[in-house]
């Protein structure tokens, strides 16, 4: 193979990697901002917001056997309309009006992440 | 010469009265500000600037651009002389506790510091729309429809609210009820971006009035 051709793939596949990186970072980020005051940093259900008297425990998304009792659709309804559109407590936010369709996607494959599991089909 | 006695003394009264009467011009207290290095935290020219999560979370301290249409301003008089920490959190953090130290100021600096804070307002609220009161729907809303109370220490009787936004508790004296409304309706012209979701979409106009009153009045 030429010089040429390397030095390109080369390029583009570190730019693709970068791309890929950059997304993973901003997702941790929103997760970290948005989510992580009542779910907790790693997602485990510990925010600061999590205080004794809490009237509900929000959810451990590194719980494998819960979330793989929801479907990824099942997820971004509530991270978009809130809790009670599951019947959950209306402690979770509708975020539709904050966060962006992209942004909620990318949310539900990082719990995914988080759980390192899949849900329920649908 | 008794005479002269009592005029001087008369006029040195009426020097003195007028001195402490006198407002600070706006000018003045922005000097203070500036040379107390607030502006470091806190920037006081609008409109809001944060386009990112990046944006926000460089800032050391609330924009106080809006202050005069969002404080009280006795209220704000004498934190700036005794400023007891508001957030639980330290600002932008959902790890750390808000370790307070906010820097305070003497009682003439405190005053025409108020002044410049309390001359920046905002266009985009009306004056006279919300009276605190105590209503049913907007605590059923603030306390069980809604998350409001998840985020927001209140002064609730069991539960006392949650850590991650700053406390309403005290609000009667600290808010301006009328900022309340507007914030809660048009939440992205003071803070495009915060951790707190958009309302103003998902609650009705009333629905927004009637928490806005019921938060005013928290003591």
């Amino acid at each position: 193979m030429s010089k040429p051709i390397i030095v390109t793939a080369t390029l583009l596949l570190t730019g693709l990697l970068g791309t890929v990186t950059a997304r993973a970072d901003e997702v941790e980020q929103v997760f970290g901002f948005y989510c992580a005051q009542c779910h907790g940093t790693e997602g485990k259900g510990d925010g600061p917001n999590v205080t004794d008297d809490f009237p509900v425990d929000p959810r451990n998304f590194t719980k494998a056997e819960e979330m793989e009792k929801l479907s990824d659709a099942d997820i971004k309804n509530v991270i978009l309309q809130g809790g009670p559109v599951a019947s959950k407590s209306p402690m979770m936010p509708p975020w539709g009006k904050t966060l962006s369709e992209a942004q909620v996607d990318a949310l539900v494959k990082h719990l995914r992440k988080l759980c390192n599991c899949e849900g329920k089909e649908g | 010469m008794r005479f002269a006695i009592i005029v001087s003394f008369g006029l040195a009264v009426t020097a003195l009265l007028v001195a402490t009467t006198v407002s600070a011009d706006p000018a003045t207290g922005e000097g203070v500000f500036n040379a107390s290095n607030c502006a470091d935290c806190h920037y006081t020219q609008g409109p809001a600037r944060e386009k990112t999560i990046s944006d926000q979370l460089a800032k050391q301290g609330p924009e106080l651009w809006y202050a005069g249409s969002k404080f009280q301003q006795p209220w704000l008089e004498q934190w700036l002389q005794d400023p007891q920490p508001i957030r639980i959190m330290k600002y932008n953090s959902v790890m750390e506790k808000n370790p307070g130290g906010h820097p305070k100021l003497a009682a003439d600096d405190a005053t025409s510091v108020t002044e410049f804070l309390m001359s920046l307002t905002s266009g985009d609220v009306e004056a006279g729309v919300i009276k605190p009161k105590k209503n049913p729907k907007g605590k059923l809303i603030f306390v069980k429809k809604m998350p409001c109370s998840g985020c927001h220490q209140f002064p609730g009787k069991k539960f006392k609210g949650g850590n991650s936004g700053p406390p309403l508790v005290g609000a009667s004296a600290r808010l301006n009820p009328d900022w309340i409304y507007a914030y809660l309706k048009n939440t992205d012209t003071f803070k495009p971006v915060r951790m707190m979701p958009n309302f103003g979409e998902i609650l009705s106009d009333k629905d927004m009035k009637s928490v806005a009153a019921f938060v005013a009045t928290f003591k």
